[in-house]
This record gives C-alpha cells, sequence and structure tokens, in this order.
C-alpha cells in the first residue's frame, strides 16, 4: 500500500538503503571536481583521487597512467560496490538490481558479435566489456553467424532471452542488423524493467517511471538524431522507440519524420520538462545536447533520494557514478590532450 | 647570370627594378617556408580538434562504442590512396590524395580525386569540383558513413566531425608534403646558383 512502506521497508531493504546512502555521500563535490580540474598530468589526477573512495583502487598503479587505466580502475569500485549490495540484496530487490546492469550486457553482446565481424580476436574483445555486463557463456558469442544461433546457442540461458523473440532473423548479421538487434533489445528491456517496477507499486514505481520514462525518451531524441542522414528507414525508426514515456504515441510519430536537429527541436519544445534542455542550445546546434542531457538526468537522479523507503535509490546511485566516470574521463582526456580549457565543455556536476 | 627587368611604379615614378633569378629562388624558398610553417600550425590545432572530438564521441557513445577494438581487420580496398609522382629530372617528388575511393567505386575516382597543387591551381580544382553536383556528395557521404559504420550504424554527430577533422588534417599533410616537397627543391636550386657564383 503506498505510504505505508515506512512500516516494513526497513526489514529487508532498511540496511541496503543506508548502505546505499553512505556511497552517495562519498560522490565527488564541486570542489573536488574544481581541484581535478586544474591538474596538470594525469599522475596529478590519481594524486587527488587518491584523497577519494578510489584511492585505494589507482594507488598501485605505475606512471606513466593511461585515461582508459583511469576510467577501469574507477569502474571497478563502481562493480565492487553493487557486488556488495547484490549479494546482500533478497527479493524483490535482488532482481531489481539484476535489472540494473542488462544494459551493459546488451552493449556487451553487441561488442563481442560486431568485434568477431570485424576479425577481432575475442580475449581482446573481453577485456574491454563492461565487467558489469558480463556472463558465464560469453565468449561463445563469436561462434554465432547469424541472431538465430545467437540466440539458439548462448542467449536462450541468460536474462536477455525474453528480449530477442522479437529480432530474430535467419539472416548473416552486418552493421545495420547489429544496430538494429542492438536497438530492439534495449527497448524490449527498458519496456520490461518498466512493468516491473511497476508490479512493484509504491514508492519505487512512482520514481522508477519518471526516470525510465526520461531514458526512454532521450534514446528516442538520440537515435532520431544518430539516423539522420542514414539508411534507417522512418518505420525502422519508429520500430526503435520504447512504448512508454512522454513521447509516447504522439511524439514518437513526430519524431520518425524528423529530417533535422530543428524540427527535433520543434517536437520536444511541445513538451514542457524538455523545453529547458533546449532552451540552453542555439538554434542548428546539437554538440550540447547530450551535456543537456545528461545534467536533466543528474538533477532527476539527485531527488530520487529526498524520498526513503523506495528501490529508485539504488538505480540514481548506479547512474549518478556512472556519470562521475564519465566525468573523470573526460577530465583526464581534457589534460592528456593539454587542453584544460575544454574542460567544463562536458562535466556535469552532481552536487 | 640573367635578370628580369621589371618596371615598378613607386610614389608615381617609375623605376626599373632589377631582379636577379637567385633572389627569385630564394623569394620562392621563403614563401614556401612561410606557408610551411603556417600549414603545420594549421595541422596541430586540426589535430587538436579532431583529438578532443573523438574524447567527446567517447563521452556521448560510451567507451564500448568507441575503441580500437572495433576496427575492422578483414581485407578490404582503401577508403583513400596517396599518389607519388615525380616531375622530369625526378628531384621534385609530388603527393596526389585520392579521397573515398573503393574498388566498387573506380570509374568515379578520377572525379572525386583531390590534386594538391600550387595555389594558383586550386580554384580550378574547386569550380569542377563544384561543377560535379549532388550525386557525387552523396557517394562520398555514403563512403564516409560506409567507414563509421565499424563503430555502428546510429553514432553521434561528434563521431562524424571527428572524421572531418581528420580528414581535413589528412588534406593539410599532403599539402605539407608538396610544400616541403617544393622547400627542398628551391634549396638545392639556390645551393647550386651560390655554388655556381663562387665559381
Amino acid at each position: 500500500m503506498y505510504g505505508f512502506e515506512a512500516m516494513t521497508f526497513n526489514i529487508h531493504g532498511g540496511y541496503l538503503e543506508a548502505i546505499v546512502r553512505g556511497h552517495r555521500s562519498g560522490l565527488l563535490t564541486t570542489a573536488d571536481y574544481n581541484n581535478l580540474c586544474q591538474c596538470e598530468t594525469l599522475d596529478d589526477i590519481k594524486m587527488h583521487l587518491s584523497a577519494t573512495e578510489y584511492g585505494p583502487y589507482l594507488q598501485n598503479e605505475p606512471s606513466p597512467l593511461h585515461t582508459t587505466t583511469i576510467v577501469e580502475k574507477c569502474t571497478l569500485k563502481l562493480v565492487d560496490d553493487y557486488k556488495h549490495m547484490l549479494c546482500q540484496a533478497t527479493e524483490p530487490l535482488s532482481t531489481f538490481l539484476e535489472y540494473i546492469t542488462y544494459g551493459h550486457m546488451i552493449d556487451n553482446v553487441v561488442l563481442i558479435v560486431t568485434g568477431t565481424l570485424h576479425e577481432r580476436d575475442v580475449q581482446e574483445l573481453l577485456e574491454k566489456c563492461h565487467p558489469l555486463g558480463m556472463f558465464d557463456s560469453i565468449a561463445t558469442l563469436a561462434v554465432a553467424q547469424n541472431m538465430r544461433e545467437l540466440y539458439r546457442l548462448v542467449l536462450v540461458d541468460t536474462p536477455l532471452a525474453p528480449y530477442f523473440p522479437e529480432c530474430i532473423t535467419s539472416e548473416d548479421l552486418d552493421d545495420m542488423s547489429i544496430e538494429i538487434m542492438r536497438n530492439t533489445l534495449y527497448k524490449a528491456y527498458l519496456e520490461d524493467f518498466y512493468r516491473f517496477c511497476q508490479k512493484l507499486g509504491g514508492a519505487t514505481a512512482e520514481i522508477m517511471s519518471d526516470l525510465l520514462a526520461f531514458e526512454a525518451d532521450r534514446r528516442a531524441v538520440n537515435i532520431t538524431i544518430n539516423s539522420i542522414g542514414t539508411e534507417l528507414t522512418r518505420d525502422d525508426r519508429r520500430k526503435l522507440y520504447s512504448n512508454f514515456g512522454l513521447f509516447y504515441p504522439y511524439g514518437h510519430e513526430e519524431l520518425a519524420v524528423c529530417e533535422d536537429i530543428d524540427q527535433v527541436r520543434a517536437v520536444m519544445e511541445k513538451y514542457p520538462p524538455y523545453q529547458s534542455i533546449f532552451a540552453k542550445l542555439s538554434y542548428g546546434e546539437s554538440q550540447m545536447l547530450d551535456k543537456a542531457f545528461y545534467e536533466e538526468e543528474v538533477k532527476r537522479h539527485c531527488l530520487a533520494f529526498e524520498q526513503q523507503f523506495h528501490y529508485a535509490v539504488f538505480f540514481a546511485y548506479m547512474r549518478l557514478r556512472e556519470q562521475e566516470i564519465r566525468n573523470l574521463m573526460w577530465i583526464s582526456e581534457c589534460v592528456a590532450q593539454n587542453q584544460k580549457s575544454r574542460v567544463h565543455d562536458s562535466v556535469v556536476f552532481i552536487f | 647570370m640573367e635578370e628580369e627587368r621589371r618596371e615598378v611604379c613607386l610614389n608615381g615614378e617609375e623605376e626599373e627594378v632589377v631582379i636577379k633569378d637567385e633572389d627569385k629562388v630564394a623569394l620562392q624558398f621563403m614563401d614556401s617556408l612561410h606557408n610551411y610553417l603556417s600549414l603545420s600550425d594549421s595541422l596541430s590545432s586540426t589535430l587538436r580538434q579532431g583529438w578532443l572530438e573523438l574524447a567527446s564521441a567517447r563521452y556521448s557513445m560510451g567507451t564500448s562504442r568507441v575503441n580500437s577494438s572495433l576496427l575492422d581487420l578483414k581485407f578490404h580496398s582503401a577508403a583513400t590512396i596517396l599518389k607519388i609522382t615525380e616531375n622530369e629530372d625526378g628531384t621534385q617528388p609530388h603527393f596526389t590524395l585520392q579521397k573515398w575511393v573503393s574498388s566498387e567505386h573506380e570509374l568515379e575516382s578520377t572525379k572525386l580525386e583531390y590534386k594538391n597543387e600550387q595555389p594558383q591551381d586550386s580554384n580550378s580544382i574547386k569550380s569542377s569540383e563544384n561543377l560535379m553536383g549532388l550525386a557525387d556528395n552523396d557517394e562520398v557521404q555514403k563512403e564516409r558513413h560506409k567507414s563509421l559504420s565499424v563503430f555502428g550504424v546510429l553514432i553521434s554527430p561528434k563521431l562524424r566531425a571527428t572524421q572531418l577533422s581528420f580528414e581535413k588534417a589528412l588534406e593539410t599533410l599532403i599539402e605539407i608534403a608538396n610544400l616541403r616537397s617544393s622547400l627542398l627543391h628551391s634549396f638545392s636550386q639556390l645551393n647550386q646558383e651560390v655554388e655556381d657564383t663562387k665559381e
């Protein structure tokens, strides 16, 4: 019953909610980012991060550092936090936490399949996979020649299996079919996650509906912009949009026929929650759109912590950590390329 | 020693200026050197922009979508070809870039050929390129998309901007190579003139 979670939530979820709120207080602050933005070398960044929760993960890394090393080690911190929470969680929280990683699983599957199509070594590809998206038979993906084999040989025993029947064909895999597979899988995953959260009910359903709807809308806009000028037809583009969110269904109809960024802008400006995003951009500009979306996402995820006794805090924490790692990657790249004046182009402050 | 006599109008009075051949070569050498340094600076800033745009694309799309392990190791025809020709006495190599040429489009390769000739010829080349029409631009766009498809079909505009930056850097590199060739040729001519003078 919504409104009475305080009576029962702490029995199974109290400890982990306290843990995740503790992790949230360990996120980097504006002062931390100001210090990092003034670093001259990657070793300076490592020195500043040694005073944060990332310290133990970077302390043994030898110089000279590389930006990918910083990102990998910071990701390990996220993975350790997640695994600790997962092993302590009971149902339905454990299922909820597993849902959070399915997006990474889809990315890893596409990485392996694409790399194999390009005749890359499987071990090399496995090293590039996100650790949160790993599963036992992932290396076997390299054997499949088409989607039917992909499903039958490997994915039928993974959590992604229910998402596959919508995109199974016997045609050989190529760049376009892999891209459609990626987006179709992600669409099915988001819709399934949304239904699961609705079933949980209460504050979890309310807050997660908002967060997942934003994710679906953002994906719709990105798919539209990225498909402009490509061979993807309007019908195929329409099929990749999720069947929920603020844009569903009328906004999707309009987005499907957009041919440039200004038409996308015209569609989005009809929806008040997204007017502020495009208000920051000038006409014809799309470079800063990603940052605007990330800022809006961070704002919504921070608000999730204002309410207690729901699971959305776990989802919000994972996304905020991922944003923090993206920030660190960007700062590291700007420092490594000696372009510190461009640091604030993409850093999104969380607090 | 040949001399060139020119009439120059300066402050309303006509004066005769004698320009020696070795002065001409020296001027050409200095002009080429100036252009070489300008182009080197331009190349540096274009490459910096390209690398930052690549980092920006990795930020937007994620590191799993933009990384070196996705590059295609299958045998395929080169999208861009560099041709090196020499002048009659074999002392000055000339570099020509053929962009976005693959085996399927060899018939159109002459149309897409971009010649890095001396500046006075660039206008005629550009005007002939403008006459090619939309169809050829579509072919170039297709080749560009095909080249980027290793990272997926639905890619961020930032990655496309990165491609354009590195394409521009490649063109600048070819111009630098041709200028360097011209520089070295002028330098050897100057040396020859000086030695002839000493004799």
